[in-house]
């Protein structure tokens, strides 16, 4: 049986003593509330950027970086004030309940062409009102259009194809033109602290600094944040006050009253109880937020940041779990009142309303010990009761991770919770040493967006730089550099691979296009990161990045800790099993010729259905056969190679990272017909999944399978979907069973993976009528997302890939 | 004599789990003394390789019929002539759609062990390990009690399902192997036994009692077929032997259809037992029942 989908049931067992825990009726409120609002278009942030960029330009002289400080300021101290009936938590993300902004300095123009069909599009539908299109046409869009930032990255023409062919992306998506984001920011230090500390320190480094040096105009563009920032809290206390004068409700009252203290209070101050920590955070989200892109600005520990503050307030009794489960809700669906704003181009790529803003619980602290702690526990409560679109859970888990916690998450995972998704710190932590991180900072690291782990607050990773588009490197080598049917040659003129008398020098030339393909991306990437410095530095990111602050250097230029860039091998698995086809049907039995093989592609099977068959059946990965899992190895290896010993203009290396948020769909779409037995147009498998009901040995063989792959060079994470049919869980053995599954497969080696329990019925009944089950949270890529918000395509492939039971 | 160091094995499963306890890998070795009208793997029965046709996946390419050197490949129907084809298994790659599969090969020991061990991390985190199947696992004695010794030493719990008809001399020097050992009865009259089985009971329910006197952590099950095994004469004649040899449980299995399709796979002669699932679910009820009034300890 698959349990209730949204929160309305808490669903626990009687003895369960977490039962304490029950979604209140104002939490309940609100999550129905932010579930139902209709998503909308915001153009009060693109407003106000553009106005004062319009503005400043009366003064040519100032820096870019005072200028993104003052502009950041300017959205924080005009934007709308809005407290919603029953909220603890306030601030909002736009001028809607939901709704997502538009960045027309970077990326923003991309999404122009959908400002017409926003509302009537049949994936993710976002309501636009007729004024702010109109704004957006005439006050906007005009003055980016000669200013955004791609084309103030590269010449002219450059620039012209570049953002032509990313609208349409073949060999790869940059999505470092639209900003950098994706990082953890340091909110241990702003709890501990107060921006007014951070205000006092920039002003007395800036007081020694040469006056019209970068360092100076940096830091006084983080006085310029954090004294707007004070002030939009000092906006919400006025606004709190306004409304307790006149709210019947003498308890609401008292509401707003508190809302108003703690508002007071943070982020100027440091956070001195539980629920102004929650706040502080808040704001610095929202603000976090509007600087950058709107995505993946993930909050990272919090059951660690928020511990101190936790215990403190049980210890004098100012609060109970009841009330810090309510307050950590309560965050949750303001995290959820965020979505992105994207074209349909893009959507395919990153689809299902997503924002990576992860929180993660559990793991080690800095010294290695068990850091799991009963704010670990809520979280997890809160995961199962309140099936909130965002944040994303993670739950990192360790060999001294305490049994009651695994059984915890495992039981919420039996359930049928898409969330936690699970980190094996065994092999992250080492992973992130091995890229010169100190090991006690890896030991605390937290993920960005989908699964990308970083030294939490110390990180600028750039970690969702691009997704790279790995089979059709292997469509151009069996063609000459030619995609299938295409006259044009696109790739690198490589021998015919008819004459490769083995799947070695097939290799070769899969090899060649890759690296060509590689440089390409690398010498787009690096126009772009030096136009992110220049025009788009983040004063207010870099204040909570460590390193920045001392040095003077926005994060842009170099100045955090760490220093990196993730670019992401999409299709892995697809290139591995079509090498493992050729190896097993043309090399070992001789059932047919490279040429026919390649041939057949090119004709995408057609008349081939005997050749397909074969090709189909060979040794796939994922099924523990070292030949077949060899090769997806070996294609994971040459992409980390060919990124390896090249640096970003940040001064950080290039990581590959195997996760593909929905590119394995959006690149799958474009690619002809493969060995492996997959016809024209069909997606790839999701990150280092194996191909759709090819794992047919079920799930003990596909984590080996997983657990054998060089796992080290993926430095910037890969995602793994287990999805499970309901029947392997069932019973009361099912969550032990599903531990078991998680423990062996981290034993054995695996490094990450999302559980999906699912019904197939389920969906296919959520798929044929849309609307009917509005909660459904699925794990999509490394993230989850309500169903209903995914393409038909996704939904699809979603639905193929739960697999059927095994032994049939 | 040097232990043999292969087995005929019809298939190896790994994440089962309804062979006993956790995440288990389940070994089925080829061949069984009995022929139960219920038989749910038909496919383990003949001690040789055996074809199996699969009807539903062939695409009619007659790839089989040039590959096969005994003309054993027929147009119609079953496909494979039962009385020309040797299993040689020429055919079976020769198919590009898998519609032929050669069920039983050769497996040498030592791989059939590396092949436990893979899972090894899973047994560990679920309190599992391997399970000997079949078939009838002490057909191929010792190749069996080779497995199972090695299973053992590299520290995997081993668990085994009989039928019970074997010589007790030749498998008493096994007996340590086991972590456990499901022992399935089916019928207590010898005339029916012989009728449904085609083979002789006294000597398994001897075998049941020599392995509880020897203390051996044995687990009885009974297979519940409506109309065959669920009468009251038999249960009651079972409860009262398990208390004669001191035993005070069974584990009551349910009988599933799935046999029947394999069935004509192989071209088998066994006639389809017709009745519905609801059926069973009833006759095991009431068979726990019964049992218990008995003074049976029952578990379903
Ligand atoms: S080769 Fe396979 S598909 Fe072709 S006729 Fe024989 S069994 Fe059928
Ligand atoms: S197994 Fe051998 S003899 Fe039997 S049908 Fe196939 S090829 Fe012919």
């Amino acid at each position: 049986m698959i349990p209730p989908t949204t929160a309305r049931a808490p669903n626990g067992s009687p003895r369960d003593p977490r039962d304490a825990l029950v979604v209140s009726e104002r939490l309940r409120a609100l999550h129905e509330e932010v579930l139902h609002a209709p998503r909308r278009l915001c153009a009060e942030r693109a407003r106000l950027v553009t106005r004062y960029f319009r503005a400043a330009d009366a003064h040519p002289g100032k820096p870019m970086i005072t200028k993104k400080g003052e502009a950041l300021a300017y959205v924080l101290r005009n934007k709308r004030v809005a407290i919603h009936p029953r909220e603890l938590l306030v601030g909002t993300f736009t001028s809607h309940r939901v709704g997502g902004g538009l960045f027309p300095e970077l990326h923003g123009l991309m999404m122009l062409e959908d400002l017409g069909r926003f509302r009537t599009r049949s994936t993710n539908p976002i309501e636009v009102s007729r004024e702010e299109a109109r704004a957006l046409r005439r006050e906007v869009f005009p003055y980016w259009l000669t200013r955004f930032l791609v084309l103030r990255a590269m010449p002219f023409p450059q620039a012209v194809r570049f953002s032509l062919d990313q609208l349409a992306p073949t060999f790869y998506l940059i999505n470092e033109g639209a900003g950098v984001s994706h990082f953890v920011p340091n909110y241990r230090a702003l709890l501990e602290r107060g921006t007014e500390a951070f205000r006092r320190e920039a002003e007395a480094r800036r007081a020694v600094a040469p006056p019209d040096s970068d360092t100076a105009a940096f830091w006084g563009a983080v006085e310029e944040v954090c004294r707007a920032l004070e002030a939009f809290a000092a906006a919400y206390r006025g606004r709190a006050l306004e409304l307790a004068a006149v709210e019947p409700s003498p308890e609401r009252r008292r509401e707003l009253h508190e809302i108003a203290a703690v508002c007071e209070r943070v982020p100027k101050h440091p956070a001195a109880t539980f629920r102004e920590g929650l706040q502080s955070i808040l704001f610095a989200q929202i603000a976090l937020n509007l600087e950058s892109l709107d995505n993946s600005v993930s909050p990272g520990r919090l059951d660690q940041i928020l511990w101190p503050l936790y215990r403190n307030d049980l210890a004098t009794g100012r609060l109970d779990r009841a009330r810090a489960f309510e307050l950590l809700g309560c965050f949750a669906v303001k995290l959820s009142e965020l979505v992105p704003v994207f074209s349909r181009r893009i959507t395919r790529f990153h689809g299902g309303m997503f924002n990576g803003q992860v929180v993660v619980v559990g793991g080690t602290d800095e010294r290695g010990d068990d850091a799991t702690n009963e704010l670990s526990h809520l979280f997890v409560a809160l995961m199962d009761r309140l099936r909130t679109r965002q944040p994303n859970y993670h739950a990192r888990l360790h060999e001294g991770s305490p049994p009651e916690f695994r059984a915890e998450v495992a039981e919420v995972l039996a359930r049928g919770s898409a969330s936690p998704a699970l980190y094996n710190d065994e092999i992250v932590v080492p992973n992130l040493v091995a890229r010169g991180i100190a090991p006690a900072d890896a030991r605390d690291y937290a993920n960005v967006g989908c699964v990308e782990p970083v030294a939490a607050g110390k990180s600028f990773l750039s970690t969702d730089a691009a997704l790279f588009n790995l089979p059709l490197c292997f469509e151009l080598a069996l063609n000459r550099g030619r995609r299938f049917g295409h006259w044009r040659r696109v790739g690198a003129d490589t021998p015919p691979a008819e004459r490769c008398a083995s799947s070695d020098e097939l290799f070769v030339l899969f090899l060649a296009q890759l690296r060509r393909a590689v440089t390409r991306l690398l010498r787009e990437i690096r126009a772009i990161e030096r136009a992110n410095a220049r025009f788009h530095p983040t004063p207010l990111t870099s204040m909570l990045v460590e390193g920045c602050l001392e040095a003077g250097r926005d994060a842009t230029w170099g100045g955090a800790r760490y220093n990196g860039s993730g670019i992401q091998g999409v299709g892995a698995g697809e290139v591995g099993d079509g090498f493992a086809a050729i190896e097993e049907v043309v090399f070992r039995r001789k059932a047919a010729t490279l040429a026919e093989v390649v041939a057949a592609c090119r004709r995408n099977f057609s008349g081939d259905d005997a050749l397909r068959a074969r090709l189909r059946n060979a040794p796939k990965y994922g099924n523990d056969d070292r030949a077949a899992d060899g090769f997806v190895a070996r294609v994971m290896e040459a992409f980390a190679q060919t990124l390896a010993g090249h640096t970003n203009a940040r001064g950080g290396e290039y990581a590959a990272g195997f996760y593909s948020v929905t590119a394995h769909q959006a690149f799958g779409a474009l690619v002809g017909a493969l060995p492996s037995g997959r016809s024209k147009g069909r997606p790839f498998a999701s990150g280092i999944s194996p191909a759709s009901g090819m794992d047919r040995k079920g799930p003990t063989a596909m984590l080996q399978s997983v657990a054998s792959l060089p796992l080290r060079v993926a430095k910037n994470g890969a995602n793994l979907n287990l999805m499970l049919p309901p029947w392997t869980l069932s019973g009361g053995e099912g969550p032990a069973r599903l531990q078991a599954l998680v423990a062996g497969g981290f034993r054995a080696g695996v490094m990450q993976l999302q559980v999906n329990v699912i019904d197939r019925d389920l969906l296919i009944e959520a798929r044929d009528h849309p609307g009917r089950h509005p909660g459904l949270l699925v794990r999509v890529s490394g993230y989850s997302a309500y169903f209903d918000d995914l393409s038909p395509e996704m939904k699809q492939e979603l639905i193929e890939r739960t697999c059927a039971p095994l032994g049939t | 004599m040097r232990p043999p160091d292969s087995a005929t094995i019809f298939d190896v499963q790994r994440f089962s789990l309804h062979d006993g306890p956790g995440i288990r890998t389940t070994v089925f070795f080829k061949g069984c003394p009995l022929r139960c009208a219920w038989c749910q793997n038909p496919e383990s029965l003949g001690p040789h390789p055996e074809m199996a046709f699969f009807a539903d996946r062939c695409r009619d390419t007659r790839a089989c019929a040039a590959a096969c050197p005994r003309d054993a490949v027929s147009a119609r129907g079953d496909r494979i002539r039962r009385d020309r084809c040797d299993a040689c298994g020429a055919c079976e790659p020769a198919c590009p759609h898998r519609a032929l599969e050669r069920v039983g090969r050769e497996v040498p020991l030592d791989a059939l062990l590396a092949e436990i061990l893979r899972d090894r991390s899973f047994y560990e985190s679920s309190g599992g390990g391997v399970t000997l199947s079949g078939g009838e696992p002490t057909f191929q004695m010792s190749a069996m009690g080779a497995l199972a010794q090695r299973c053992r030493s590299e520290g995997v719990p081993v668990l085994l399902q009989t039928c019970g008809a074997f010589r007790f001399d030749a498998f008493a020097p096994h007996l340590r192997s086991f972590d456990r050992i499901f022992f399935d009865l089916k019928l207590m009259d010898p005339e029916r036994h012989r009728r449904f089985t085609r083979a002789d009971n006294p000597v398994i329910l001897e075998n049941a009692r020599l392995l509880t006197a020897s203390g051996a952590p044995v687990t009885f099950r009974m297979p519940i077929v409506p109309g065959i095994t669920d009468d009251l004469d038999n249960l009651s004649a079972a409860a009262a032997f398990l208390r004669e040899i001191g035993a005070s449980s069974l584990h009551l299995l349910r009988y599933h259809r799935m046999g029947e399709a394999k069935l004509a796979r192989l071209g088998y002669p066994l006639a389809p037992l017709a009745m519905g699932a609801g059926d069973v679910g009833r006759a095991v009820a009431r068979a726990a029942a019964l049992l218990a009034e008995c003074g049976i300890e029952v578990a379903v």
